[in-house]
């Protein structure tokens, strides 16, 4: 990585800002970066806002956007909003990176906006972000914690976004009614959710689809009759329920999705700590459970899940499970075991999951029937505010 | 926000097989009952292999380890093949099983894309390997093959189906498919599975003996389980024309006669023969190049929409192409093709001898080191379109590119305020620093109206620095999944063996050239130079 090529100005206006970035380019199309190597015409390939909140989130972000800055060159935005009462206003530095891409090729650059909003400013985000947008290119915003999606700012700020970036398994509590809130918000919006949480689970997919690739198991795809995840939770039984189960819950909902099924009775929480949930495909009923056992996996973290199908004469039990580095295949057929394979699929880190998020569109589509089957699982129901702005925007906006 | 921004437009790295696969999931919805795994939507693979057995000819051959066996590895670590497979390493030399797995292993480490081996992988697929000594002429070691794949579908549960690769020298082809089909491991019963042979090039020597291969494959495989490989087909560079073509929708009404000057396509080498000088004085660069690398990006830059990403409808297209290419008689043959041979020179700072003094060359050796050709597509969207193509060893370097030049505008009103009015070219890098690059003019700032050529590089490596697969990582998982779109078809090699066997035939008929006529390091000889200039054009300086 070479040397920062711009000084940390401290800026107080989106113009000083726009000025600043002018300047910057302008001289980066004539700067040495390191003596051999000059910084090749830009290629940006996306803005990416990120609404950070406090200091420490921010430089993580910072971080991983660095990280990826040699795949996916973007101006990215980080967004701190510290003092809701001070005086209005804005601090704002630049920071570009140059990246060689290769050995002896050009670099590319990258360029990333710090900026921290006071006051009354905080509450319009979105005027910010917006003069700053690569124009043309499309924008991801990023939102780590918490997000309010029953807000203002989320009023103002997804409609800024192609893709929204969001950590479903960071939330805090059981994260189910940040998880309905999202599947309601972004309802017929052409706004795509990339959600780390699911995004986590790609290995999982990939192990519970071998399942059913020998032709002859395909079968009993359409004769599931219980879905069984258990997850890591304190002393094994989620006696509080506010371990974030956001994880199991799309395991779930991503099959459910893919197999046609619909829900009978949502999510409802047992005594013992369990939550169970009915679901319908074709003309029989699949039970859903969700199993909180003791484990050394974090919190929330998938330890298995079992798949359990019947047909005439034959029942298949498919379970996955899952260490750091491999997620292990074990199918039963009739009683015998029939394969067991270890596939190596390390846990992703924070920059596969950011790179994943903002390239990964082949997914998109399973990703959003996902999340509104997860939204149908915790019968998530709209607010009065939400469903007013749904009929708003279902008046406004052109269907997809 | 502006309201009128664009949606989010579709990843442009996407694949020639990611778009099938788009295709086919589109067509999905509509065929809920179809036989694909529901679960697979939106992973890497919409479809994985079969179970089946994969059975490597020339197992201890140069190309089976530096390629196919490295490929396997890379797709086996990455869960892209089925738990149930096998390798069954065939070849004449005697070794035990682990002998034969201790020497790939060693190869692995040598050529594999991904370092260090991952030893868990490893271990995994050695499993599944094993080796039969067989001289290919022995058919008793052909019935002893069949016994063993039939066993394996039993302990192995590889289901019936198989993979020949033959990675074998040409001439054994013929042998080798003659002894599967005699022992019955070409038969599709049903229910038995599949079976398909994967054939390295070169197909045939002229358009005779491509005919005559063909057709002595097809007397015991049908042409849809034969997957000819180009490895050349495979690069990932090469499938993006297909997108860069077909998946925008600014360049489809200036891709004719009406906009386009002329074509030019590139295949440069740095290289000389590197220790395969007695296959090159059989191959020579119309056979080894022309024949197949530059007609196949003829025919990706030249061909018609295809109505789909399938097999047929691609190689359909590519065959229209190849038809319509006009056949040069011994005339055009003097007059438009240029054939070299380099001599001594200097390559990048490196003294390098003449192909001559290489080794197992002839010293008066004829053959041809580079070749350059004008040719002409006559169909109505290229007619009066020449398109240049040439190829050559111990260029000045090593690279790939087709460049579209286009016509020069009507009225040249600017005329005055530049110094080289330079015509707008697209030129598609394949290799190295593949990208993309458009040349316009700009005007230079300030209060004159002086003009100036600029060049608007897109260069893939900044926007997707990202490892690509190995070529035969592509297209062996294609031959497992039984997509043939990027395997040349039996039609299609006859067709470019048409428009170069007169080539060869017209040098054999005439004198030949006083080789070398170029030396090592230059871009070719004066002839080729001639070639543009009879035009009004000039090469490209690459």
């Amino acid at each position: 990585m070479a040397p920062n090529l711009s000084p940390p100005e401290v800026l107080h206006s989106v113009p000083e800002i726009e000025r600043a970035l002018a300047h910057i380019w302008a001289d980066a199309a004539t700067h040495r970066g390191d003596g051999e190597h000059h910084v090749a015409a830009r290629s940006s390939v996306l803005n990416l806002v990120v609404i950070a909140g406090p200091r420490e989130t921010s430089d993580r972000c910072a971080a991983i956007i660095e990280a990826t800055a040699g795949r996916h060159p973007s101006r990215s935005l980080i967004l701190s909003a510290l003092d809701d009462e001070g005086r209005p206003g804005l601090d704002a530095t630049i920071q570009t990176v140059a990246v060689a891409t290769a050995a002896g090729a050009d670099q590319t650059g990258a360029e990333t906006i710090y900026v921290t909003v006071r006051g009354e400013t905080s509450h319009h985000l979105a005027s910010i972000i917006a003069p700053l947008l690569v124009h043309d290119l499309p924008v991801a915003l990023w939102w780590p914690r918490d997000p309010q999606f029953s807000s203002h700012r989320a009023d103002r700020l997804l409609p800024i976004a192609d893709r929204l970036i969001v950590d479903g398994s960071s939330w805090s509590g059981d994260g189910l009614d940040r998880l309905g809130a999202m599947a309601l918000v972004t309802e017929g919006r052409r706004l795509v959710v990339a959600d780390f949480a699911l995004l986590r689970q790609a290995r999982w997919r990939e192990a519970l689809a071998s399942v059913y690739d020998l032709p002859d198991l395909r079968p009993h795809l359409r004769a599931i009759r219980s879905i069984t995840v258990e997850f890591a939770a304190p002393q094994g039984g989620d006696p509080t329920g506010l371990t974030n189960i956001v994880r199991p819950v799309y395991h779930v909902a991503w099959l459910a999705s893919r197999l046609g099924m619909s829900v009978v009775d949502p999510m409802r929480r047992l005594p013992d700590g369990r939550r169970v949930a009915t679901l319908r495909q074709g003309d029989h009923a699949v039970a859903a459970e969700w199993r909180p056992v003791c484990s050394d996996l974090g919190e929330g973290s998938t330890v298995r899940v079992g798949i359990v199908s019947r047909l005439p004469g034959a029942e298949l039990v498919g379970d996955v499970t899952a260490g750091d580095l491999s997620v292990e295949v074990a199918i039963h057929d009739k009683g015998r075991e029939r394969v067991r394979r270890t596939y190596l699929a390390p846990r992703l880190g924070d920059v596969d999951l950011l790179e994943r998020a903002l390239e990964d569109s082949a997914s998109d589509s399973v990703a959003a029937e996902a999340l509104a089957m997860a939204g149908h699982l915790i019968a998530a129901e709209p607010t009065p505010r939400r469903a007013v702005a749904r009929s708003r925007r279902k008046t406004q906006e052109p269907g997809p | 926000m502006s309201p009128t921004r664009a949606p989010v437009p579709p990843s442009p790295a996407r694949t020639a097989r990611q778009l099938r696969e788009a295709t086919s999931s589109a067509r999905r919805r509509h065929r809920p009952d179809a036989d694909l795994n529901p679960l697979r939507q939106g992973l890497r693979l919409e479809r994985v292999p079969d179970p089946c057995s994969f059975v490597l000819f020339g197992a201890t051959g140069d190309l089976a380890h530096r390629k196919v066996i490295p490929a396997i590895y890379q797709l086996w670590r990455t869960n892209l093949l089925p738990a149930e497979f096998s390798i069954v390493a065939v070849a004449r030399r005697p070794y035990t099983d682990e002998a034969f797995v201790a020497e790939v292993r060693a190869s692995v480490e040598a050529n594999s894309r991904v370092q260090p081996v991952d030893e868990a992988a490893w271990a995994e697929l050695a499993k599944r390997i094993t080796y039969q000594q067989l001289d290919f002429g022995d058919d008793a070691g052909f019935d002893r093959l069949g016994e063993r794949l039939d066993a394996l579908d039993g302990e192995r549960g590889t289901a019936g189906n198989r993979l020949f690769y033959l990675a074998t020298q040409p001439s054994q082809v013929t042998e080798i498919v003659h002894q599967l089909g005699r022992v019955g491991l070409d038969h599709e019963l049903r229910g038995s599975g599949w079976r398909r042979v994967v054939v390295e090039k070169p197909f045939g020597r002229d358009y005779e003996s491509a005919r005559r291969l063909n057709h002595e494959v097809a007397k015991v495989f049908r042409e849809s389980q034969v997957y000819r490989i180009d490895h050349y087909l495979g690069k990932e560079t090469v499938r993006n024309l297909l997108v860069f073509r077909f998946g925008n929708g600014i360049f489809e009404p200036v891709w004719n006669r009406s906009y386009v000057d002329h074509v030019q396509i590139t295949v440069a080498e740095s290289l000389g023969v590197e220790g395969r000088g007695a296959f090159y004085e059989e191959t020579g660069a119309s056979r080894d190049i022309l024949q197949n690398h530059l007609l196949q990006l003829m025919t990706l830059v030249a061909m018609e929409p295809p109505s789909s990403f399938h097999a047929d409808a691609l190689r359909d297209q590519k065959l229209a192409v190849l038809r319509a290419i006009a056949t040069p008689n011994v005339e055009r043959v003097r007059h438009d093709v240029v054939r070299g041979q380099y001599g001594p020179g200097w390559v990048a700072g490196v003294e390098t001898p003449g192909y001559r003094a290489e080794p197992e060359v002839d010293p008066e050796s004829e053959t041809e080191t580079y070749v350059a050709g004008r040719f002409t597509i006559e169909d109505w969207r290229w007619s009066g379109v020449p398109f240049y193509l040439r190829a050559g060893k111990r260029l000045p370097k090593r690279a790939t590119e087709i460049a579209i030049q286009f016509k020069e505008v009507p009225l040249p009103l600017f005329r005055e305020s530049t110094g080289d009015p330079a015509p707008n070219v697209l030129a598609m890098r394949i290799q190295p620093d593949e990208g993309i690059m458009l040349r316009f003019a700009a005007k230079v700032p300030g209060l004159g109206l002086d003009v100036r050529t600029v060049n608007m590089d897109f260069d893939y490596g900044t926007s997707f620095a990202v490892d690509s697969p190995d070529a035969y990582e592509t297209l062996i998982l294609d031959a497992l999944l039984g997509d043939a779109s990027l395997f040349t078809r039996a039609d299609e090699v006859e067709a470019a063996w048409a428009v170069v066997t007169p080539i060869i035939e017209g040098w054999a008929a005439m004198p030949a050239p006083r080789f070398p006529n170029y030396a090592a390091g230059t871009w070719g000889p004066e002839a080729a130079d001639e070639l543009m200039e009879r035009d009004g054009r000039r090469w490209r300086r690459i």
